[in-house]
């Protein structure tokens, strides 16, 4: 069984009801990704599964103890201009273990080196978060998620304003997270990232999901730009599954 | 020469109430402005003033029911500071308005409330001393509830440090680890109320303001690592506390004034001439040629 199912889920933000009788398992050790239009309800969705909103309707089961998830917002969300180094950002990664007071010791140094080293940030340890680029405050982000050992991890939006190696470092990253066994949820816009990073799709729109295989997804996207005028763009809402999800 | 630099300097020490305010102000200055500086990155750099307001009706209720006692009128201050506060977070969180607007609304509040009770029961001369203080008249038991305060601070401050920090930086982060939301928010709030209690006394509802956040906003133009801000915003606060008593002791100056008005010096004269972003700062990088750094 996996170890993050939603059963008969509904979501409510401020009375307004967002997703309703949502079902279905995440699988364990893969890469799902949530697409749907702006407003579908993903960042509800995620908020629910990280325990921040109440379900208003059927419950969320997730076997994954609280410390054991992790959730990396949107850039935008967070206030990056504090005078704090890529290596404190990296530490505090280990709150789960050390909490407000423990001591940070020598093996977690190591391992927060080790964590740099796999994205490529060594050479920035002691640098401010204010002086990186997009990609390399992802990078450092990334580094906290990892030192987490988080066996849920949550993304929303990862290579908004990311450059493509960043992207590729990245993707590697958390394929390899998978791998090893780690449940991720992952909010996508750019449907060129899904096929190079999703295994299923949970896809969203007007208040319910449906879910799929990227391929499924991919496939449909094929056909309808063939059958489209050239300059119009594609919408997630276009697809069929869309409009007779229930 | 040493005979000026002592008649300049160590003299004017002599007196114990020139001694108590120096000890008070110093003990101040150890608290204060690692408060100011989150306050100022949390970009709450207003909200320090909005609580100093917030303090007036309890000090002043204080004030009425037991005299001149500087005990009292804390406790008071204490209480309406955390109530304006606890009001504020709760209607912001009821009603989704940004918490600063309902700080707006509840420190005006207090503040007529203060006033008006300062008035009705005190005369012009009360006012003034709890809306400017006065640090030359520091006795024995405010010297200790003063010190007390900004230990305790000092303290808690090293306990939340770290969850502060991280607070700071991704709001959601401890939450999603499962502590309660709001409650180093709240922590910190508290800290604030109990320092600026602490200050009412020396400088005044209005002016203890001062010594937490013109150290803090100072520091900005010369340090970008927090410890670094911290530890310079303390060394300002205790520059401009014991060169703010001297002043006003040589130059026959009110006490409160003169220590925040040096410590607005040194905020302008770096803001001229600091080391980051400062006026010369941005001349100076103007000038110079561009520079390889390494690719982002």
């Amino acid at each position: 069984m996996a170890r993050l199912a939603l059963r008969d889920l509904s979501l409510a933000q401020g009375g307004r009801t967002v997703l309703e009788h949502v079902e279905g398992q995440f699988p364990d050790g893969a890469i799902t990704a949530l697409i749907g239009p702006n407003g579908a309800g993903k960042s509800t969705l995620v908020q629910g599964i990280m325990g921040l909103l109440k379900p208003s309707r059927g419950h969320i089961d997730c076997s994954v103890p609280r410390e054991r998830r992790a959730w990396l917002p949107q850039q935008l969300a967070l206030d990056l201009s504090f005078p704090m180094s890529v290596e404190e950002l990296v530490m505090t990664g280990t709150w789960p273990s050390h909490g407000a007071l423990k001591d940070y010791c020598g093996p977690h140094y190591l391992k927060a080196r080790e964590v740099m080293a796999r994205l490529g940030i060594s050479h920035l340890a002691h640098r401010p978060l204010g002086e990186l680029s997009g990609g390399q405050r992802q990078r450092a982000l990334f580094g906290r998620t990892l030192m987490q050992e988080a066996e849920l991890l949550l993304l929303d939006e990862p290579f908004a304003n990311v450059d493509i190696e960043t992207i590729e470092v990245l993707t590697g990253v958390l394929r390899e997270m998978a791998r090893q066994g780690t449940t991720i949820l992952v909010v996508l816009h750019d449907l060129d990232q899904l096929t190079r990073l999703a295994d299923d799709v949970l896809w969203l729109a007007d208040g319910h999901a449906q879910w799929s295989t990227t391929q499924a997804v991919i496939d449909h996207r094929q056909r309808s730009l063939q059958s489209m005028p050239p300059l119009k763009p594609t919408h997630p809402t276009d697809a069929p599954h869309a409009r007779t999800a229930k | 020469m040493l005979e000026l630099l002592n008649s300049l300097f160590i003299a004017p020490f002599d007196y114990g109430f020139m001694q108590r305010a120096l000890v008070a102000g110093l003990a101040l200055s150890l608290a204060a402005p690692a408060l100011g500086v989150f306050l100022m990155l949390r970009g709450m750099s207003l909200i320090g003033d909005a609580m100093a307001h917030a303090i007036l009706p309890g000090v002043a209720l204080g004030f009425l029911m037991a005299g001149f006692s500087l005990p009292a009128m804390s406790l008071g201050g204490i209480l309406s500071g955390l109530l304006v506060a606890g009001l504020a977070g709760s209607v912001s969180h009821m009603s989704g308005h940004r918490e600063d607007s309902a700080m707006a609304s509840f420190f005006l509040i207090s503040l007529a409330g203060g006033v008006m009770l300062v008035s009705l029961g005190g005369s012009s001369v009360d006012l003034t001393h709890v809306l400017f203080g006065s640090i030359l008249a520091v006795d024995s038991t405010a010297l200790v509830l003063i010190a007390a305060i900004s230990s305790l601070i000092v303290v808690v401050l090293a306990i939340v440090f770290r969850a502060l920090v991280v607070e700071c930086l991704d709001p959601l982060f401890l939450r999603g680890q499962g502590m309660a939301g709001g409650l180093v928010h709240g922590i910190f709030l508290g800290l604030v109320v109990l320092n600026l209690t602490a200050g009412f006394q020396t400088l005044g509802t209005l002016m203890a303001v001062g010594l937490m956040m013109l150290p803090a906003t100072t520091a900005r133009f010369w340090s970008k690592r927090l410890e670094g801000l911290i530890g310079l915003g303390i060394l300002i606060a205790m520059l401009s506390t014991s060169g703010g008593l001297l002043l006003s002791y040589h130059l026959e100056l009110p006490s409160g004034p003169s220590i925040i008005l040096l410590a607005g010096t040194c905020y302008v004269l770096s803001a001229l001439l600091g080391r980051h972003n400062s006026l010369l700062d941005k001349l100076r990088r103007r000038d110079a040629p561009l520079v390889a750094r390494d690719a982002d």
